[in-house]
């Protein structure tokens, strides 16, 4: 059969040393918020971009967006150019703590973004519905978003930023404000996100969440892209074995140690709960960032 | 590998900026905007009872209640219409940026231009239909007073034996202030004036900090706009002659390219007065009110497509 020459598939995201000043009105120097950061995410990944506040995380996605012009470098979301209005059709976003129109009906919103995207009729009643129940606001659709809690905002969002069904979802805390049982929600929504090939770029505060939904993960701090790459080869540590028991007596874990002190160069660094390692890595990165400044 | 998705047609820029226009009509209306048509409907009445001192004999006196009629309505359309057109468009871009809906709306595929026109053309919609139910019930008064003039008028004419050539002038005399097609007119003049100040009201939004700028500003030009003719003559004449009069011309043709001649819209006084406002001036203002309306459009989409949130 004959096959059609491959072309190489544009990343989903592609953003080159991005650079964004922003002028302050009382200083003469401008801000930088975001410093020479490139994030490259292929279809199909699962992007967490983590950082401490103010590190240029929600900067650095409204560049994507073109919401923000880049005072140097390119950002492209599926080899369109972000400046452009056509790179923003395969891409649905989540802005931090969103607010929409409150004059609205969480039904009436979401009929509003679809159809600004282009989705009529049937199409667009039957997406509504079906966005309405993933994000759990069936019994408040009628309601004035005016009256909607913190909570709802954010699934109304979430469900706005999936109207048109996107390839590619842009995050910004998806998570902020909403109850832990929201909170896990969400994360399962991201996973079936991903089964169905669909491209994610998140940033949250929220590590354990990130670690248990990203593939890949970007540390940000001050505007730098300070550690970035696999998730699982960014926790990775080389030189060490993680033997994790269950139900170990104490005496076993003092066997053990004895066991591990009869033999020259191996060392029992420590013993006790297994801990969420993106969390350490991420304080153990800032800190080092902190102590070097 | 990506599922291709079928939901969505790309959308043009007319069904969009509809989209975002009808958005914005219904943003007003559940302002409740709606409730002054009350406020000019008790104007409309009350306007039946202000009878203007008379000078003439007793044969004009319901003329002048018409007069009268159309001059209170007018006014209050224009006042409304201003005010609405100003406020409304001051209100609307601001809002978005503070609320922060307007991330959400530029990060769907919508170009900036088709955004600022359907905000524009929202507002326009919504001053057309206010304006289109008072234009309403003005004619419904008007109609009903003229018919009341017209019998008593016949009758007194009759009494007193008058020609029949003098009552057929009389009859049309008593037309002519009722509503006519020329009142019409000036009803939509009233509207191209106020597109006019609701584009301009949304260049200024575009790069103004606040609501209450914007609508200072857009006051003062509208008041500016007044005098512009009058300033412009009165430059032009005390510069004639003198070598600075090429400049001069210059300075006063920018100036009204981007200032509205208001004065052009004073054909409405005269339709209060009964007469006839020809066809080609409303086609000179509406090619005036477009002109300003784009030119206004694109100066703001200029800076628009510039700004960053
Ligand atoms: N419009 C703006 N004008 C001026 N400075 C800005 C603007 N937007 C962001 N900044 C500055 O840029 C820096 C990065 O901000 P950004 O919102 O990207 O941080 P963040 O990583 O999203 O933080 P958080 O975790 O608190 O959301 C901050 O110092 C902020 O003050
Ligand atoms: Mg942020």
């Amino acid at each position: 059969m004959f096959l059609p020459r491959m072309t190489e598939i544009p990343p989903a995201v592609e953003i080159s040393h991005l650079i964004k000043d922003f002028k302050t009105s009382f200083k003469r120097q401008p801000l930088r918020a975001v410093d020479d950061v490139s994030i490259r995410i292929m279809p199909g990944e699962v992007y967490g971009l983590i950082g401490p506040n103010g590190s240029g995380k929600s900067t650095t996605m409204k560049a994507l967006l073109g919401l923000v012009a880049p005072t140097a470098g390119k950002c492209a979301i599926f080899g369109k150019d972000s400046m452009k209005v056509d790179s923003r059709n395969e891409v649905g976003f989540l802005p931090e703590n969103p607010y929409f129109y409150k004059h609205l009906s969480g039904e009436e919103t979401l009929k509003f973004y679809g159809k600004l995207c282009g989705i009529k009729g049937a199409k667009l009643r039957d997406r509504v519905k079906q966005l309405l129940e993933l994000v759990d606001l069936s019994g408040a659709s009628h309601r004035r978003i005016g009256g909607y809690s913190k909570g709802m905002l954010q699934r109304i969002g979430l469900a706005q930023a999936l109207i048109q069904e996107p390839k590619l979802v842009i995050l910004d805390e998806p998570t902020a404000g909403v109850d832990p049982v929201g909170s896990r929600e969400i994360r399962d929504l991201i996973f079936k996100l991903r089964e169905q090939g669909i491209t994610v770029f998140l940033c949250s505060h929220l590590l354990e969440q990130v670690q248990e939904v990203c593939d890949h993960v970007g540390i940000i701090f001050k505007g730098k892209m300070i550690r970035e790459g696999k998730l699982d080869d960014l926790i990775a540590i080389e030189d060490q074995t993680e033997l994790i028991l269950k139900d170990a007596s104490p005496e076993l874990v003092a066997e053990i140690a004895a066991l591990v002190g009869k033999h020259a160069g191996a060392e029992l660094i420590s013993t006790g709960k297994p801990r969420t390692t993106l969390e350490r890595l991420f304080l153990r990165e800032t800190l080092k960032q902190e102590s070097n400044n | 590998m990506n599922p291709v998705s079928t939901i969505k047609a790309i959308p043009g820029h007319v069904s969009r900026t509809s989209v975002i226009a009808r958005h914005a009509f219904t943003q007003l209306v559940r302002m409740k905007v709606f409730y002054f048509l009350a406020f000019f409907a008790v104007i409309l009445i009350a306007s039946n009872f202000f009878n203007l001192p008379q000078h003439e004999g007793p044969e004009s006196a319901g003329v002048n209640i018409l007069r009268s009629i159309k001059s209170w309505s007018l006014g209050a359309m224009t006042l409304f219409s201003v005010v609405l057109s100003i406020v409304a468009t001051a209100l609307l871009l601001p809002k978005d940026v503070e609320d922060r809906t307007l991330y959400t709306i530029l990060a769907k595929p919508v170009p900036r231009l088709d955004y600022l026109a359907g905000k524009l053309l929202g507002v326009l919609l919504l001053v057309f239909v206010s304006l289109a139910l008072m234009d309403i019930l003005m004619v419904g008064i008007l109609q009903l007073r003229t018919n009341m003039v017209l019998t008593d008028q016949m009758a007194m004419a009759e009494a007193r034996g008058w020609p029949a050539a003098d009552i057929a002038l009389l009859k049309a005399e008593i037309l002519a202030q009722g509503p006519t097609a020329s009142l019409q007119g000036a009803v939509f003049s009233v509207f191209l004036r106020s597109s006019i100040i609701a584009s301009m009201a949304l260049l200024i939004s575009t790069f103004s900090s606040s609501t209450l700028f914007t609508t200072i500003i857009s006051f003062l030009i509208y008041f500016i706009g007044h005098f512009q003719a009058d300033a412009r003559a009165a430059y032009l004449s005390g510069e004639a002659g003198t070598s600075d009069g090429i400049l001069a011309r210059g300075v006063t043709l920018l100036v009204s390219l981007v200032l509205p001649d208001f004065q052009l819209f004073n054909v409405i006084d005269s339709v209060i007065e009964g007469q006839v406002m020809p066809l080609f001036i409303v086609g000179k203002l509406t090619l005036i009110g477009l002109f300003y309306a784009i030119f206004y459009i694109l100066a703001s989409w200029f800076i628009f497509a510039e700004k960053e949130f």
